[in-house]
């Protein structure tokens, strides 16, 4: 900063020497302070909008006055603390300095334009930034899947210990084959208000507080995050058997791939999610452990939103869709469709550059 | 950059800020002050009650709905509500602090601002990041707090739900930039962010009462912006007392030989002031930065440090 030596634009009091045993004394601190007092006044004012009234508030005018203004008042406090020992000067201008920088550099971005920017790169660059979190998390759960299989196939009594009674409604050991196919796997559909407002509202709340749960515990180095993930495997295993023994697992599968491609994907990916959080916790690199999970949480959060939205897709699909239609092939069919679909959507849009 | 002024606000005021650097793009460095636990309390109970209400106010709507209506219009209208509820709850946090500069109500009230910890601009992004985790942090254990001795699960069992989702709301309180998880994910922090009004420059411009160069340094810094302090002090009968003590302090310091009448107690020291501020910045200018009183005795003579590190605070 050379604004030292510039001279200050002040009035005809700024050169008057302080009277007294030293002549030609003039205060630079207070000479610099009238210089510039009045674009830091103008700032203030303009911060004062933005913070009660928000951004929009301003002029055209005042908008482009504004970054001018803030790099002022900046360079106004790296001067003021090399010349000045006015204690109240030097905290207003670094109290000044800090609100026009967070006006400035507030977040700038309005609620549809991010939507739309994280829709069409965001989402999918941070699931292809964290595929090898997306592999552990697909194995995680496909080992509880397996594991969940092979325990209640032999022995049905693991299916009432693995899932809980409020997830399994009902069905059970003692469920029949006839049981399952009417009232489960083929039961009428209910009804476009029950379906879709009722059902999907409540499969969405459900699923959105399982998907959240599963990324934030990351945190805890990623341990729940794991088990969350083999738990659901489980379950998926236990139903999967019960179902086999009753020789319904084509339909069964059916029935759960029209919606269960993007849930438990999306499950998934709040887990590996997750799972990035642990791993830049656990293993921070040449970062320190702080900032190596500031850098790479945000990665992790795209990803948890994205699956937020997966599981909208998903409960529109299980509590509208998936009773209406009665067939298993087409059950089949749009299952494949929204896999094939979101696979070529991140695939695709993550080699988008940004914009 | 002085260090004075800090240290004579951590005199004057008692209490020792929680200051952090972050460096602005430009590449200024800023002071900020991270917000205490009670501030962010305050805050957070604040944007709780105001989330209540709005709920509160939801249910009221879906009561008066249901009691109106029937038939499959009930069905639509509870589901809706209750699809409302959700999203107030999630979006509350992201989108105030989105469109208010990184506040919340809450926080605009007590006075604290979200920003980036490596003074980076806030993005979209890190806001909603610090935002997801409250899930763990805040609902949860809220929810599980409230509902404790209820039936189903054992006590003991609710009890070890409770302190484990505690650790993760208890967080803050274990480092040193009283990061939440969510911070700590997203990179943010939160600060406690008052408007400092810019006062009138005590400076006088005619001078009474003339000071030599000897006599003026007998002071530094810090008993300067101390004196700054008690001269921008509202007037009142202790106020008085306390300057003229003052005034007969500087005046055996500065060996003053001539009298200063109780009146004049305080253009005496305005005088002083701007002298002493005057001589100050001028070897400052220079150089010679004489953080405070002691700065001659610790250092060769000739050559002031600029060390600033704290020695005893006498009168």
């Amino acid at each position: 900063m050379t604004e030292v030596t510039a001279p200050a634009a002040a009035g005809p009091a700024a050169s008057a020497p302080a009277a007294g045993g030293q002549p030609g004394l003039a205060l630079r601190s207070s000479e610099f302070r009238r210089g510039r007092e009045d674009s830091w006044r103008d700032l203030e004012t303009l911060v004062a909008v933005i913070e009660t009234r928000g951004v929009r508030a301003l002029s055209a005018d005042d908008l482009q006055r504004l970054p001018l203004l803030y790099r002022t008042a900046l360079s106004s406090l790296s001067v003021a603390r090399s010349i000045a020992l006015d204690r109240n000067l030097l905290l207003y201008l670094e109290n000044l300095a800090l609100r026009g920088y967070l006006a400035v550099y507030g977040p700038r971005v309005s609620l549809l334009r991010g939507a739309g920017d994280f829709l069409v790169r965001g989402f999918p660059a941070a699931v292809m930034a964290a595929r090898w979190h997306v592999l552990i998390a697909v194995l995680c759960t496909a080992v509880g899947g397996i594991a969940g299989f092979a325990l209640t196939i032999g022995d049905e009594s693991w299916f009432s210990s693995l899932v809980s009674t409020g997830l399994s409604a009902g069905r059970g050991p003692a469920s029949s084959r006839a049981d399952l196919h009417d009232h489960e796997i083929f039961a009428p559909w209910p009804g476009a208000v029950e379906s879709f407002a009722v059902m999907a509202n409540f499969l969405f709340t459900h699923n959105t507080v399982v998907g959240i749960l599963t990324f934030s515990l990351g945190l805890a180095c990623g341990v729940p995050t794991i088990l969350l993930l083999l738990y659901q495997g489980l379950i998926l295993g236990a139903f999967l058997a019960l179902h086999a023994n009753r020789e319904l697992s084509v339909d069964f599968l059916g029935w759960v791939a029209i919606h269960g491609v993007t849930e438990i994907g999306a499950i998934i990916l709040c887990g590996a999610a997750g799972l990035v959080i642990a791993d830049k916790l656990l293993f921070p690199g040449r970062y320190s452990r702080v900032e190596s999970v500031a850098i790479h949480g945000r990665i992790a959060a795209q990803i948890a939103v994205g699956a937020v939205l997966m599981f909208f897709v998903a409960a529109i699909l299980e509590g509208g869709f998936r009773q209406l239609i009665q067939s298993t092939p087409w059950r089949f069919a749009i299952g494949a469709a929204t896999g094939i679909g979101w696979l070529l959507y991140v695939v695709l849009c993550a080699r988008r550059r940004p914009s | 950059m002085s260090t004075g002024y800090e240290r004579a606000s951590e005199f004057l005021e008692g209490v020792r800020p929680n200051r952090r650097d972050i460096v602005t793009p430009e590449g200024v460095p800023l002071p900020v002050e991270i917000a205490n636990y009670g501030e962010r309390a305050t805050a957070f109970a604040i944007d709780l009650f105001i989330w209540l209400c709005v709920t509160l106010l939801l249910y009221l709507m879906l009561i008066t709905v249901l009691a109106t209506i029937g038939g499959t219009g009930r069905l639509v209208a509870a589901s809706a509500i209750l699809f409302i509820a959700f999203f107030v709850r999630n979006l509350y946090f992201i989108y105030f602090e989105l469109s208010w500069q990184g506040a919340t109500p809450g926080k605009r009230i007590v006075g604290l601002r979200v920003i980036d910890r490596r003074g980076g601009p806030l993005t979209a992004v890190a806001v909603i990041a610090r935002n997801l985790t409250r899930e763990i942090e805040a609902f949860m254990p809220l929810g599980i707090l409230l509902t404790l001795g209820g039936r189903g699960t054992p006590l003991w069992e609710q009890l070890s739900i409770a302190a484990w989702l505690l650790f993760f709301s208890a967080l803050p309180l274990f480092n040193r930039d009283r990061m939440r998880g969510g911070d700590l994910i997203a990179g943010t922090m939160v600060v406690s962010l008052p408007r400092r009004v810019l006062l009138r420059d005590l400076v006088e411009q005619q001078a009474r009462f003339a000071f030599t160069e000897r006599q003026l340094q007998a002071y530094g810094a810090f008993e300067l912006q101390v004196l700054e302090e008690l001269l921008r002090r509202p007037e009142s009968v202790e106020q008085a007392r306390v300057l003229r003590d003052v005034r007969d302090k500087i005046c055996r310091r500065i060996g003053w030989t001539g009298a200063v009448a109780d009146h004049d107690t305080e253009i005496f020291l305005r005088d002083f002031y701007t002298a002493e501020r005057g001589f100050l910045e001028r070897e400052q200018l220079f150089g010679h930065v004489r953080a405070d009183k002691h700065a001659d005795r610790r250092s060769k003579p000739g050559r002031a440090d600029d060390s600033g590190s704290p020695g005893p605070v006498g009168g």
